[in-house]
């Protein structure tokens, strides 16, 4: 049943798409950008599922398993894993910036209404 | 917005030309159903993507199964996560690494003050006060002065008291004071160190699940839970632009000098040069623990720089320049005539 985590991402990044293309609030686009980050996140840790199996971790595996076995068993993904993981820390960079030149808009303009943000001052 | 509510009667008077009207009760918006049809038509798009890929019951990819296979023998290490991130991948994180310091350098240019400052949060208020004993604001900029010490007070930021325990219930002053009140501050004294160790823990002992990017994410939530609980003047000797950023920038040298090393003794960017310990030994993984341990000082030092650079933005509103050199007032006074061009 992962395949509801998919339509779960797939939904969520509609919803950030609808609030990046309709609000005009600065603050909400890039809340809808992070929306759309996130739903990679979910999809890409939900890519990495398989059914009954345990963390890629050859530490202590549950069972009888010794590491080298579990080397050729049922794990999740780690490659999907560690592009989450750099999803993430790229999501973080890039909202820092969107919010550091929201910030600067609003000091600038005076609002934080995308669509009065058009003039050419000074 | 801070100022959206101006502060007093007066000030409402005073500023209503300048400051930005209060938002609308009802969201404007742009196209509503050009918007709901593209996101429907994306949404169906990807739905229909997602139901035909593999699902729980496919085999792992080959490459999965590789990044499984070479991490024991290759690098003695038990967590194909790390292997991936700092070994087999190595390189994507290399250029990650970048991106996020591109992104940091990015947040510190666009956040930086007009003026060079040794720390980041304050500093402009306490400057403000020193200029205006020496050079008292002209009368068309007094107002706007006032105004803005009033919202300055308003935040909390400025005169508040160091900490909240002495003031008397029902004033404003807990939410002016630096820090916050005995019991918070209590809990983060003792939390901070546990979590500090759990932190360098989680890229210290990378041959289980961990590695330097939680870490690092952990250690910035040290550094802002300091923050919010103490206060910016507790931390400032350590939090600022002058001792993180050469920190961050080491981080980041360490980094290339691992790849460029594996360059010059193995022959290829990122590849291990180091003796392999025991597997479940700290220094079982080779360089992936060197690169799990740049990471660490590289993220933490990095969303560091990055919060406070926005954090300490101020207000620099943008008519203190023009209007300054229009009607000649002190610098940093003029913005009481915004609203009339």
């Amino acid at each position: 049943m992962i395949v509801v985590n998919y339509l779960a991402a797939a939904a969520l990044f509609a919803t950030g798409l609808y609030a990046v293309l309709t609000k005009r609030n600065l603050i909400k686009i890039v809340m809808g950008l992070s929306l759309m980050e996130g739903s990679t996140y979910l999809f890409l840790i939900s890519l990495a599922y398989r059914a009954k199996s345990t963390a890629p971790v050859l530490l202590s595996p549950p069972g009888h398993l010794g590491p080298r076995a579990l080397a050729h068993g049922n794990v999740a993904d780690p490659v999907l894993q560690n592009f989450c993981l750099t999803a993430i820390v790229i999501g973080v960079a890039v909202t820092g910036v969107f919010l550091a030149v929201t910030v600067r808009i609003v000091q600038h303009y005076k609002t934080l209404d995308a669509d009065r943000v058009r003039d050419l001052r000074g | 917005m801070p100022n959206a509510e101006p502060s007093t009667p007066a000030a409402a008077t005073r500023d209503a030309g300048s400051r930005p009207r209060p938002l609308e009760d009802h969201e404007p918006s742009h196209r509503r159903p050009l918007g709901l049809v593209l996101a429907a038509g994306a949404a169906l798009l990807l739905g229909a993507a997602v139901w035909a890929i593999p699902r729980e019951h496919a085999p792992l990819p080959a490459v999965a199964h590789e990044a499984l296979r070479v991490a024991l023998p290759t690098w003695h290490i038990l967590e194909p996560v790390n292997e991936v991130v700092y070994g087999t991948r190595g390189f994507d994180t290399f250029g990650e690494t970048f991106l996020l310091l591109a992104a940091v350098v990015g947040v510190v240019v666009i956040t930086r003050g007009r003026e060079a400052r040794r720390g980041y949060i304050g500093e402009e208020e306490a400057g403000a006060r020193e200029r205006r004993q020496d050079d008292p604001p002209s009368r068309s900029g007094r107002a706007a002065t006032e105004a803005k010490e009033g919202e300055a007070e308003e935040e909390g930021r400025g005169r508040g008291p160091a900490t909240p325990d002495a003031e008397p219930l029902g004033t404003p002053a807990p939410e002016r004071a630096e820090g916050m009140t005995v019991v918070v501050r209590g809990a983060v004294r003792v939390i901070s160190p546990v979590l500090a160790v759990a932190g360098l823990y989680l890229a210290a002992w990378g041959y289980s699940p961990g590695g330097g990017f939680p870490a690092g994410a952990v250690i910035v939530g040290v550094v802002l839970l300091a923050y919010v609980s103490l206060g910016y003047k507790r931390i400032e000797r350590v939090v600022r632009p002058g001792i993180i950023e050469p920190i961050e920038l080491a981080g980041a040298t360490a980094i290339v000098a691992l790849g460029v090393f594996g360059l010059v003794f193995k022959g290829s960017f990122s590849a291990n040069f180091l003796p392999l310990g025991q597997p479940e030994t700290i220094p079982s993984g080779g360089i992936l623990q060197l690169f799990s341990g740049s990471e660490l000082i590289e993220v933490a030092t990095g969303l560091t720089i990055a919060i406070f650079g926005l954090l300490g933005m101020g207000h620099e509103w943008s008519d203190d320049t023009d209007e300054a050199q229009g009607e000649g007032a002190g610098e940093g006074d003029g913005d009481g005539t915004g609203g009339s061009r």
